[in-house]
C-alpha cells in the first residue's frame, strides 16, 4: 500500500470511529428513560394518544397525569419542556407530580410535551446531553433535550412554516416548535398533533386553567414574566403583584401579542375557554455570549461574560456572580402557578382548586429541588413510569 | 399562672401587640391619607401599562371605578358613564361604576392618574409626547376648576422613571404638582422626586412597598 492510502485509511478509520461513538452516544440518549413517580395525589395515568388516536406508536406520545381531587372543583392543565432545553419546566411538574395532595379539584400534568425535542440536542451550540439534580439518596439523571422535535420523527421541513389556521408565516424550524403549532390539526404535521392533542384535553375536561412553563434568555425582554392574554390578565396582575409583596421576587406581566400566533398563551385562549399563563424564568444557559454550555451553567446559571453585560445593563434582570440558579427558578415557578391557583380560586369560588404539600420559592430555594424527588428504588414499581 | 393573670397578661399583650402594628403598619409610610369620593375616573398619564395595574388593584380593592386611557377634557366633564362613548382601537373606555347610585352624568369626585410614559402606548393612541402632555393639561385645568380629587399613582419603578427631561420625568412634571395625593412604590421614589415635590408643594404622600399595598389604600381613600 502506498502512503497516500495509508493516510486515507486512518482518515477512514478515524471518521468511522467518530461517527460510531458519536452516533452511540445520541442513539442512547435518544432511547435513555428517566423514571418519574406518580405521587399520592395521582389518580390517573394515561397518554397523549389518548386523547388524539393518531399520536400512538409515535415518538411524539406522552405522559398525561390526573390528580383528582374528592371534591369537585376547578381544573388546572400544567404543561412542561414544551422546549426541552428549558428543563426548569419539567423539574417543576415533577414537584407538583410526586408531592401534590389535591383536595379539590383536578390537576393534570403532562412533564414531558414535546416529547420528540426532549430528545433531541442542540450539537452545533455543544449541549450536555443529560444533567443530574444531587437529591438526598443520590443523584437523579436526565435528558437534556432541544427547543424543536427532533427532524428523525418530523420530516422534512418546509421553506417556511404556515401557522394553521391563521396562515401567518413562521421561521421553518418553527414547524418543530410545540410553541408555535398552537391550537394545531389533527392532519397537521406531528407536532400539529401534539398541540392538538392538549387542546383536546382541554376541551373535553373542561380546563379552566392552562400553565406553559418555559425559562428565557436573561438578554431578551421577555423573561422574568407572566405572559398572559386580555381575559387572563387581571389573575396574572394579581399573582405579579402578590409574589412581589408576599415572596420578595420580580415577575411582571407580558400581555400576548394578539398579532402573533402559534403559541400557547394566545392560541389556547382563543380555541378553548381555559385562561392560559406560560411562565418565563431567567435561563442563562439560553443567552448566546456565554461560556461552555456547561452541565454546571445549566444548573448554576453562572457565566463571566453575563456578568460583565449586566454591568453594562444590557440584561433585562438583576444579575451578577450568584447567577441563576435551577433552585430560585423551579421555586419561582412553583410559587406562581401556586398563586394563579389563589387567585383564580378568590375569583371563581365555585371553582376552587385546593392543593396541598408543594413547596413555595423560599422552600425550593432553601432545600434544593431535588429535596422533593423520591428514591425509585423504594417506590413501589406500579407508581414509577418512564419519561 | 392563674386564669385571671392570664388573662391580664394576655390583654396587655394584645394592646401592646396593637400599639406595634399601628407604629409599624405593614408597607406604609408617610401622611395620614386623605378621604375622597366617589365617582372615580382612572386614566393614565403616558399611556404605560401600569394603569392596568391600577385597574386591577381598584377592582381587587372593590371600587367601582370607570376608565379612559385619553379622556379629554370634555369626556370627563360627560361624567359617569362618560357619555356612552364606544371604545375602539387606541381608545378604551370601562364603566364599572354604580349606576344606581351614581346615574350616568353625574360629575366624578375624583380621578386617578396612574404615571409612566410608554411610546408604544401613546403610539398606539395617536399621541405624541407633546400632545399627551397638553391633553394632561386641559384635563388638570378642569378638576381645579370643578374641584375634583386628584390622586397621583407612580407603581412602575425606576423603569417609569428617567433623566430630567425624559418622557417618564415630564409625565410626574405634568401631573405630580398639581395633585390633591401622591401614592408612590419606593422603588418609584428611591431619588426622593416624589417626597420633594410632596413637601415643597405640601401635598399628602404615601409610600408604598409594593403596588399590591395600594389595595389596602384604596379601601381607606375611597371608605
Ligand atoms: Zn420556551
Amino acid at each position: 500500500m502506498s502512503r497516500e492510502w495509508k493516510i486515507k485509511a486512518v482518515l477512514v478509520i478515524i471518521t468511522a470511529a467518530v461517527m460510531a461513538i458519536g452516533g452511540f452516544q445520541l442513539y442512547s440518549h435518544r432511547h435513555y428513560m428517566t423514571p418519574i413517580i406518580a405521587g399520592p395525589g395521582v389518580t390517573k395515568a394515561t397518554k397523549l394518544s389518548e386523547f388524539f388516536k393518531g399520536l400512538k406508536g409515535t415518538k411524539a406520545d406522552t405522559n398525561v397525569f390526573f390528580l383528582e381531587g374528592k371534591e369537585e372543583g376547578g381544573k388546572i392543565l400544567i404543561i412542561a419542556n414544551t422546549h426541552s432545553n428549558e428543563p426548569a419546566a419539567i423539574l417543576t411538574a415533577l414537584v407538583f407530580l410526586e408531592n401534590a395532595v389535591v383536595d379539590k379539584g383536578t390537576l393534570i400534568i403532562i412533564p414531558q410535551f414535546n416529547n420528540s425535542g426532549g430528545r433531541n440536542t442542540k450539537p452545533g451550540d455543544g449541549y450536555p446531553l443529560y444533567f443530574e439534580i444531587p437529591t438526598e439518596w443520590g443523584n437523579k439523571k436526565f435528558r437534556m433535550g432541544n427547543r424543536n422535535a427532533s427532524p428523525l420523527d418530523q420530516w422534512p421541513d418546509p421553506d417556511v412554516y404556515i401557522h394553521y389556521p391563521d396562515r401567518q408565516l413562521l421561521s421553518y424550524l418553527d414547524v418543530r416548535n410545540t410553541n408555535r403549532t398552537w391550537p394545531g390539526r389533527p392532519n397537521g404535521p406531528l407536532m400539529e398533533q401534539v398541540t392538538y392533542g392538549a387542546m383536546q384535553i382541554m376541551r373535553q375536561e373542561k380546563v379552566d386553567i392552562a400553565i406553559d412553563i418555559h425559562g428565557a434568555e436573561t438578554m431578551f425582554p421577555v423573561t422574568n414574566c407572566i405572559v398572559a392574554p386580555e381575559k387572563a390578565m387581571r389573575i396574572a396582575t394579581m399573582t405579579s403583584l402578590t409574589v412581589k409583596a408576599r415572596e420578595g421576587f420580580d415577575n411582571h406581566v407580558e400581555p400576548s401579542p394578539q398579532g402573533f400566533r402559534g403559541l400557547s398563551h394566545r392560541e389556547i385562549g382563543d380555541y378553548s375557554d381555559a385562561l392560559p399563563f406560560l411562565l418565563e424564568a431567567p435561563t442563562p444557559f439560553l443567552d448566546q455570549p456565554t461560556g461552555p454550555k456547561s452541565v454546571d451553567f445549566l444548573l448554576d446559571g453562572k457565566d463571566p461574560f453575563l456578568v460583565k453585560l449586566s454591568k453594562k445593563r444590557k440584561l433585562f434582570v438583576p444579575y451578577d456572580e450568584t447567577g441563576w440558579p435551577m433552585d430560585k427558578r423551579v421555586g419561582q415557578h412553583c410559587s406562581v402557578i401556586l398563586e394563579i391557583i389563589r387567585q383564580y380560586s378568590k375569583k371563581f369560588p365555585n371553582k376552587q382548586l385546593k392543593i396541598r404539600n408543594i413547596p413555595r420559592y423560599a422552600e425550593v430555594v432553601k432545600n434544593g429541588v431535588g429535596h422533593y424527588f423520591h428514591n425509585p428504588n423504594e417506590t413501589d414499581k406500579k407508581d414509577i413510569y418512564y419519561n | 399562672m392563674n386564669i385571671k393573670n392570664l388573662k391580664k397578661w394576655l390583654g396587655s399583650f394584645i394592646f401592646i401587640g396593637g400599639l406595634l402594628f399601628i407604629f409599624f403598619s405593614p408597607g406604609m409610610a408617610g401622611t395620614e391619607i386623605p378621604k375622597t369620593k366617589l365617582p372615580v375616573l382612572i386614566t393614565s398619564a403616558g399611556q404605560s401599562p401600569d394603569v392596568m395595574t391600577i385597574n386591577i388593584v381598584a377592582e381587587e380593592a372593590e371600587i367601582k371605578y370607570d376608565y379612559c386611557d385619553v379622556p379629554t377634557a370634555e369626556l370627563l366633564g360627560a361624567g359617569v358613564g362618560l357619555a356612552d362613548k364606544e371604545p375602539g382601537p387606541g381608545f378604551h373606555v370601562e364603566i364599572n361604576s354604580d349606576l344606581d347610585k351614581f346615574p350616568k352624568g353625574t360629575p366624578y369626585k375624583t380621578i386617578i392618574f396612574a404615571i409612566g410614559a410608554s411610546l408604544k402606548g401613546m403610539g398606539a393612541s395617536g399621541l405624541t409626547v407633546e400632545s399627551e402632555i397638553s391633553r394632561l393639561k386641559e384635563l388638570i385645568d378642569y378638576c381645579k376648576k370643578n374641584n375634583i380629587f386628584i390622586i397621583a399613582a407612580h407603581v412602575g419603578g425606576t423603569s417609569k422613571r428617567g433623566a430630567p427631561g425624559s418622557d417618564n420625568e415630564r409625565m410626574i412634571d405634568t401631573v405630580v404638582p398639581f395633585s390633591d395625593y401622591i401614592i408612590v412604590t419606593k422603588d418609584s421614589d428611591n431619588d426622593g422626586r416624589f417626597s420633594k415635590i410632596a413637601e415643597e408643594k405640601g401635598i399628602p404622600l404615601t409610600q408604598i412597598d409594593y403596588a399590591l399595598d395600594l389595595v389596602d389604600i384604596f379601601k381607606q381613600i375611597f371608605q
